[in-house]
């Protein structure tokens, strides 16, 4: 989530009251307080917010919140006269552009800071990492309109931000820090999006790098904005968020031509919500004039209209609007989580606890009947523990993770047991005799089943006990077993039997063959088992939801 | 006076003639073990009625290197008996035993070496380890240097001495009573009656017993159980389902954009599989791109098919949820699930890449984000929070969200969950159109609280001296 830096004397400021106030109701919009310092706090906004990435933004909010102001923020669009042109040679490219021309800004230090801190958020937020939105800001006054933004030959030179000679775009990916950050977003394009101005110099190479020429400085008194990207809403609302954020710093805002159709339109949505939808859905009573004035509150436009209707005009930076519950959020926001009385329903309905979590409760029972401890080993593990070190050939069923975090994290556990190996080996130095069981999720292809294992060690495990054990299981499970000699290479050969159900294998048990003890660092002998719980009567047909 | 067992007493009585006595002499008087006596002496010592003095004497004995040695002398001096004043560096090295010798020569200070020459300094008289070579014995000042060297053994042989105490003596005087005791009794005195002319051991609750662990269910399993019970007193269903699901249902359902960040293989563990489509899986497109037949703008940008095939180890159980409303469209249904999700996290002491979540649904006629609050606080209350709040939140696939929190004394608020109301675009792709209550909750967050775990590790790679030690039932405070 993003993180938004809020400086106090700016924050009063803007909002209008002792930073107590705001600190105190802020987290009643939504917003989590990571941490405060002497000056300034840092604050976590909910990722559909995109519009609270800004002091501005936040202070916009919590005058709303804090009755301060209230309703729609109007922001006026005159024309610059200024013309932008998009080559249509980008449309397989990066195809969308949205434009603004931002008069009399006045930026500080902290200013640029907080502006460049906003472009990063929506980078990250709306951009997704820039390839959806690239935010570019210029001076306008170093540059010469009308703008082109077009598909350039990849050798085209200019002088990138922060860097000193001219480079060739493809240098620039290579050798640029941004450029080897971004170049997967362009590099397997033919051509490079360009923007240039009339006198054909370089203002920006999205969504990589500006130009060192229209680089934003305390003494940018005008401001030229680019927004470029792959999805047009995304693209619009980036610019109208900026533009209103600058906005509401006291700029004017200017549109500008882009083939013809001016640009920004900060026009609010309309919608029309009905009241008792909403009075559903939140489980509240509210006539149309209250569900308005809450809205207002929330810095919607909102009217009563005589029909149970609510007019509602959406502010141009509200991106997570996109359904009327959208906007009965907004109203249970402004209502106070505090003040919903919380109710319970009065449907009578009963539990009931699904078959196979029944199955796994008896079989725990029955284990710690005999004196064993439970254990919830992990489900992913590695083919070394679950084949290598059993001696077992890997299943043709096992499911490997595409990109394992570690070597210890590749596969899904097609058995349990080797994963009980495992924590005797952790448990090697503690008192004999240990024994331990479990009972969980297996994967074999893609579907889930469980079964139980259990392992007893000490310098009497042999053979017989887990013989007894696994027909102690079968015989309080009502599994109709038969039990024959093993060839599984995990156990010792003449000490092993396999468990048969209708001639099919649903388990093992018998004696750890010696080499798997030692590759798990053990050093007494084991009887172990495991066994298949679908071969318990009444095991579901399918595992799925009863 | 305390309780004597007969051992004690017979012991007694065979130490009082002698006065004092070696273990062994007692043993054979008492027909029994040196350790035995020496038992029973102890015992007799704990309640003053006997003084044990433990001797030990120290014995050394050369090792075949020691033995070595006596015979031939020290390396270093076998090297400086092999010239006369003065030799090369480079001829003292070709001696066999300059390796060990050399060190020594320079340490004793026998040779000086300038310029690659050894020269002797002069006399080089027999040291203390040289005359505890010839005869170890205990005491010698040389042993030690000795014992470094490896080149003897140290051998401690114990004995004890025995002494009756003049209270011993009078317990002994004043005649002691030796009638046979009984220990365990027999099927024969129990039924004969006979037993009540026995002699019945008594035994100290001194003596610890020996500890008995018995067979336990895993301590998180008794906080999932816990919460299971919960829940199912509220009237809830169990669900269980698949742990591998396609992209589609695990997010794409859950009206998560598919450029959304938490799909990427960052976070989640993708397989190299892919699942086909499921029947009506065009209306949950429809509903990304362009909000479907609700009131919703939808997503918008594109949608991919083969994004939505592929498979992951569920990030969450809410898949469950929606397949699970899928099949019972009908109100009420209340349901929950609790099992296993994967996220892509590196393993520390409180990340996992796996662990368990806690998931319920209720769809019912008429119900609304108060009965939401409602139910949360119901449910936290059950499992012992009895202060709940709740804050504005957000998550892909419910509008309104909430997050609540609890009060935990010494954490203060503690978020523990998330839920809200599912949105239309997750539910009216199914035609589900009575409003569905819906809350996830990480369940090994309360099983650290509860079981003061600082490392969540240790609830899947557990320590079986903890599994051990830690009490059935466990009351919090």
């Amino acid at each position: 989530m993003a993180v938004i830096t809020l400086n106090y004397e700016y924050l009063e400021r803007l909002v209008g009251t002792d930073k107590e106030t705001i600190l105190e109701r802020m987290p009643l919009i939504g917003s989590d307080i990571e941490r405060t310092f002497d000056d300034h706090v840092d604050v976590e906004f909910f990722p559909d917010r995109v519009d609270l990435y800004s002091t501005e933004g936040v202070a916009r909010a919590m005058r709303g919140y804090l009755g301060i102001e209230e309703g729609l923020p109007e922001y006026e669009v005159t024309p610059s006269g200024i013309a932008f042109s998009v080559d249509p040679a980008l449309a397989s490219i990066r195809p969308h552009l949205g434009s603004a021309v931002i008069r009399n800004v006045n930026l500080d230090e902290a200013g640029i800071e907080s502006l460049m801190a906003l472009q990063e958020s929506l980078h990250w937020a709306l951009g997704r990492g820039r390839r959806k939105v690239a935010i570019g800001v210029h001076d306008l006054d170093t540059v010469t309109p009308p703008f082109r933004y077009l598909a350039s030959p990849r050798d085209r030179k200019f002088v990138p931000l922060d860097f000193e000679d001219e480079l060739s775009m493809e240098e620039i990916l290579a050798e640029h820090p941004k450029g080897r950050d971004y170049a997967r977003l362009v590099e397997e394009f033919e051509r490079f999006p360009l923007i240039v101005d009339a006198n054909d110099q370089v203002l920006s190479f999205p969504p990589i790098i500006n130009g060192e020429l229209t680089r934003v400085t305390t003494g940018t008194r005008n401001i030229l904005l680019d927004c470029t990207g792959t999805d047009e809403r995304a693209v619009r609302m980036a610019a109208n968020i900026i533009c209103t954020a600058l906005a509401e710093t006291g700029a004017t805002i200017e549109s500008v031509e882009i083939d013809g159709t001016p640009y920004p339109d900060l026009a609010p949505a309309e919608r029309v919500v009905s009241v008792a939808e909403c009075a559903r859905l939140l489980g509240i009573d509210l006539t149309a004039e209250e569900m308005a004035a809450l809205l207002r509150k929330m810095r919607f436009g909102a009217e009563a209209l005589p029909d149970g209707k609510v007019r509602v005009l959406v502010p141009p930076y509200r991106a997570d609007i996109m359904h009327d519950w959208d906007i009965f959020e907004d109203v249970a926001v402004a209502y106070g989580f505090d003040n919903f009385e919380a109710a319970l329903p009065q449907t009578f309905t009963t539990g009931k606890e699904h078959p196979v979590a029944v199955l796994q409760r008896e079989i725990r029972s029955v284990f710690t009947g005999m004196g064993y401890l439970e254990v919830m080993p992990f489900t992913l593990t590695s083919e070394r523990v679950l084949y290598e070190q059993m001696r077992r050939e890997p299943s043709p069923e096992v499911l490997r993770v595409a990109k394992p975090i570690s070597e210890e994290q590749t596969v899904v556990r097609t058995e349990i047991l080797p994963l009980l190996m495992e924590i005797l080996e952790i448990n090697c130095h503690r008192e004999l005799p240990q024994r331990v069981f479990a009972t969980g999720d297996v994967i074999r292809g893609t579907h889930t089943t469980q079964t139980v294992a259990a392992v007893s060690i000490h310098p009497g495990a042999d053979f017989s006990e887990a013989y007894a054990m696994m027909e102690t299981l079968c015989r309080e499970c009502g599994v109709a077993a038969e039990f024959a000699e093993s060839e599984d290479p995990a156990f010792i050969d003449g000490r092993r039997g396999d468990v048969l159900v209708d001639g099919k294998r649903v388990g093992v048990f018998g004696e750890i063959y010696p080499d798997v003890l030692t590759a798990f660092s053990l050093e007494h002998p084991v009887a172990a088992l495991e066994l298949d719980l679908t071969a318990v009567p009444g095991y579901p047909v399918r595992p799925d939801t009863p | 006076m305390a309780d004597l067992t007969l051992n004690e007493k017979k012991f007694l009585v065979a130490l009082a003639p002698l006065g004092e006595a070696g273990a062994g002499d007692l043993a054979a008087a008492l027909g029994t073990t040196e350790e035995a006596a020496v038992q029973y002496a102890n015992l007799c010592a704990e309640h003053g009625l006997a003084a044990v003095e433990r001797l030990s004497t120290t014995t050394y004995t050369l090792t075949p290197e020691g033995e070595e040695y006596r015979e031939h002398g020290l390396p270093e001096r076998q090297i400086y008996e092999s010239f006369a004043d003065a030799i090369s560096m480079k001829d003292l090295q070709a001696h066999p035993l300059s390796r060990i010798g050399i060190g020594w020569l320079r340490k004793k200070g026998w040779v000086a070496i300038t310029k690659g020459v050894a020269e002797k300094t002069g006399e080089a008289p027999a040291g203390e380890d040289e005359i505890a070579l010839a005869d170890p014995k205990d005491g010698m000042p040389g042993i030690a240097d000795l014992l470094k060297r490896n080149l003897v053994e140290e051998h401690e042989a114990v004995s004890y001495r025995v002494a009756i105490t003049p209270e011993g003596r009078a317990l002994v005087e004043a005649g002691l009573d030796l009638v046979e005791e009984t220990g365990t009794l027999s099927r024969e005195e129990i039924i004969t009656g006979s037993w009540r002319e026995a002699k019945l051991r008594r035994y100290s609750l001194e003596t610890p017993p020996k500890r008995v662990y018995p067979g336990k269910v895993h301590p998180y399993q008794r906080i999932i159980d816990e919460v299971k019970r919960v829940l199912l007193d509220m009237g809830f269903v169990e669900m269980q389902g698949e742990i591998v699901q396609s992209a589609f249902w695990d997010f794409d359902a859950l009206f998560q954009p598919q450029d959304h960040p938490a799909r990427e293989m960052q976070d989640t563990f993708y397989l190299d599989r892919t699942e086909p489509m499921p029947e009506g899986w065009e209306r949950v497109r429809d509903m990304h791109l362009c909000g479907g037949e609700t009131t919703s703008t939808g997503w918008g940008g594109v949608w991919d098919e083969e994004v939505a095939q592929k498979c992951v180890l569920r990030t969450h159980t809410t898949p469950l949820s929606v397949q699970y409303l899928i099949s019972h469209p009908n109100p009420p249904v209340k349901a929950f699930a609790l099992g296993r999700v994967y996220r892509r996290e590196a393993i520390d002491p409180t990340h996992l890449p796996e662990f368990e979540q806690l998931e319920g649904i209720v769809m019912d006629e008429g119900v609304s984000f108060r009965h939401l609050l409602g139910f949360l606080k119901e449910f936290y209350n059950r499992m012992g929070f009895d202060e709940v709040r709740f804050r504005p939140g957000y998550f892909p696939y419910t509008e309104p969200s909430v997050e609540p929190e609890v009060w935990v004394d010494g954490l203060g608020w503690v978020e523990l969950g998330g839920a809200g109301i599912f949105r239309q675009e997750v539910t009216a792709p199914w035609g589900i159109e009575t409003p569905v209550l819906a809350w996830g909750l990480g369940i090994s967050r309360i099983a650290m609280l509860r079981l003061g775990l600082k490392d969540l590790r240790q609830l899947y790679r557990s320590d079986i001296e903890w599994l051990r030690e830690s009490p059935a039932i466990r009351r919090q405070e």
